[in-house]
């Protein structure tokens, strides 16, 4: 198949189906995602602002489907368990570092970070 | 055909050969609540042992999309529709779910890969309910799976300006598979070379390349697909699970048994390995202090892939929390809604022993766990939640500590001006 046009009578492609979910299957998605994110050191804001992000599909569309409301009273009631994190901040090693004026990019565009947060989504 | 024991589906069947019984027994368990498919796992393997001329296709470790994906494609679908083909309606679960030992998921009341090839296969030499891939399906593992195809018609170019989809409530999930190196293999079943075996100390199954002649019977009897032919060589191969780091002979290892390459790389901290203690029967032997007999045995949130197949596969998983129970329960038997149901309200000791995932690669053959404070106590989705910052500590073959970690694991973060400094 990957060299030929995929065959419409073969009943195994893909052609549109439809695996119907459980209802609440949503509910479940939207704590999952909330308590990992919650769970490495997301803010309320972060999380909320994951869930706004067309990118992350299944989070954009648990809030499409369960409204903003919902979504922010499942990221507080996830935040109360699973955000009581500690951070460490720990340097590298001595003797591993490399000069990082020779890394850094010439333009001075860097982002407005809050403490202790780490960003994972530069690289989108 | 003799008749065996499978603890997996709760009864007796038939199987081409006597049951024998390793000493230790390879196994595995794979959170898959974890798994982002990365592919570290997938390349940590192709990078050790599937890179030369004639393995291209080959991938003993792989990650899938399910439902759609799958490698080769549909594996799982065709196997399943070759049993009910053979069993129409039959293919069912009766009892139900206990903490009897010897029927942990109740009884399988359909016909395995063996028995619906006793039934219904001709000549009497065919063994096993099996199919080859074809090379389409071998070819391209994920095609397809995460990626948009663009416009149909036009090759090798996506749409330019993106297209808008209607929105489906669609669910997936990441799969990730090995050989099961299973207590009943399809593979070595299926061998009229008899060069497929299964090691008496760590139950891993091999392929004797010097007297496998190229058959193929192994890759069209093996349900999971994990046996793959080599055409430069003209004979078989499959995953070796790292036999060298398990033994410990590995010069990295230093003598102590190490866990596979797929487990070592994985970044999701899914995966767990070890060596399991069996009765004389094949159930497990009670080794309560062991992590793997403890997620599949006592917390019981581990379910073995597929167990209908018969093959009594040592890869357990943890199912995905948000996946449609009926899927699962195709997919991992009907211990699935007691499995989730302790995992999303872990007790204090479930929460300890999934911290031991991926602290070390050395393989831990026993844990203990030090109790500490309470750290939380509140309402979390309509039940009183307690977390305690208990220690879990691990030992390695030797009976020495391996590692010891928290529940509240502290998170570290590279500073600033160290971001770059690898």
């Amino acid at each position: 198949m990957p060299y030929d046009d995929p065959d419409p009578t073969d009943p195994n492609m893909l052609i549109g189906v439809e695996a119907p979910a459980d209802e609440g299957s949503n509910l479940e998605m939207a704590y999952a995602f909330a308590e990992e994110f919650a769970a490495i050191g997301f803010s309320e804001k972060r999380l909320l602002s994951l869930f706004h992000q067309p990118f992350y599909a299944g989070a954009y569309r648990a809030l499409q489907i369960l409204g903003e409301e919902k979504i922010k009273t499942i990221i507080q009631e996830t935040l109360r368990l699973w955000g009581n994190f500690r951070f460490v901040v720990r340097d590298a090693p001595e003797g591993f570092d490399v000069p990082l004026d020779s890394l850094r990019s010439t333009q001075k565009s860097e982002p407005h970070q809050e403490e202790n947060e780490v960003d994972h989504e530069s690289s989108l | 055909m003799s008749r065996v024991y499978n603890w997996q589906i709760g009864r007796e069947m038939s199987y081409p050969y006597e049951a024998k019984f390793p000493q230790r027994q390879f196994a595995f368990v794979f959170n898959i609540n974890r798994c982002i498919a990365c592919q570290s796992c997938t390349m940590a393997c192709k990078s050790t042992w599937t890179f030369s001329k004639g393995q291209e296709h080959m991938w003993w470790a792989n990650v899938e999309t399910k439902p759609y994906g799958g490698y080769p494609q549909f594996w799982d679908v065709k196997i399943l529709e070759l049993l009910e083909k053979a069993n129409p309606d039959g293919q069912r679960w009766t009892g139900s779910v206990s903490d009897n030992p010897k029927s942990l998921y109740g009884q399988f009341a359909g016909q395995t890969i063996f028995e619906a090839a006793e039934k219904f296969l001709e000549p009497q030499s065919a063994r096993v309910v099996g199919y080859l891939p074809t090379d389409e399906e071998w070819n391209s593992p994920n095609i397809y799976e995460d990626n948009p195809a663009g416009k149909t018609g036009v090759r090798n170019r996506l749409h330019e300006t993106g297209e808008q989809l209607p929105v489906h409530n669609t669910w997936f999930f990441y799969l990730a598979r090995i050989c099961n190196h299973c207590t009943y293999p399809g593979c070595l079943a299926a061998c009229p070379r008899k060069a497929i075996y299964k090691r008496p100390e760590d139950g891993i199954v091999l392929l004797d390349q010097s007297q496998c002649r190229g058959y193929r019977k192994c890759v069209e009897a093996c349900p999971y697909k994990k046996s793959m032919y080599r055409g430069n060589t003209r004979v078989s191969e499959k995953c070796i699970a790292c036999y060298p780091r398990v033994e410990g002979t590995d010069p990295e290892s230093e003598g102590q048994p190490m866990e596979t390459r797929c487990m070592a790389a994985c970044i999701g901290q899914l995966r767990m390995q070890g060596l399991v203690k069996l009765n004389p029967d094949g159930t497990w032997a009670e080794d309560r202090q062991h992590p793997l007999y403890y997620l599949v045995h006592v917390a019981k949130v581990a379910l073995p892939l597929y167990p209908q197949l018969g093959t009594a596969p040592n890869g357990y998983y943890i199912p995905p929390r948000w996946v449609p129970r009926e899927y699962l329960r195709q997919m991992f038997g009907p211990g699935v809604d007691r499995a989730l149901e302790r995992y999303n309200n872990s007790d204090r000791e479930l929460l300890a022993v999934l911290q031991l995932f991926r602290r070390s690669n050395r393989i831990i053959f026993r844990y203990e766990i030090e109790e500490g404070p309470l750290i939380y106590e509140g309402s979390y989705r309509g039940k009183t939640v307690r977390i305690y910052n208990d220690t879990a500590i691990a030992f390695g073959k030797d009976g020495k500590e391996l590692f010891r970690t928290k529940v509240e694991e502290p998170l570290h973060v590279r500073p600033a001006k160290h971001q770059n400094s690898i």
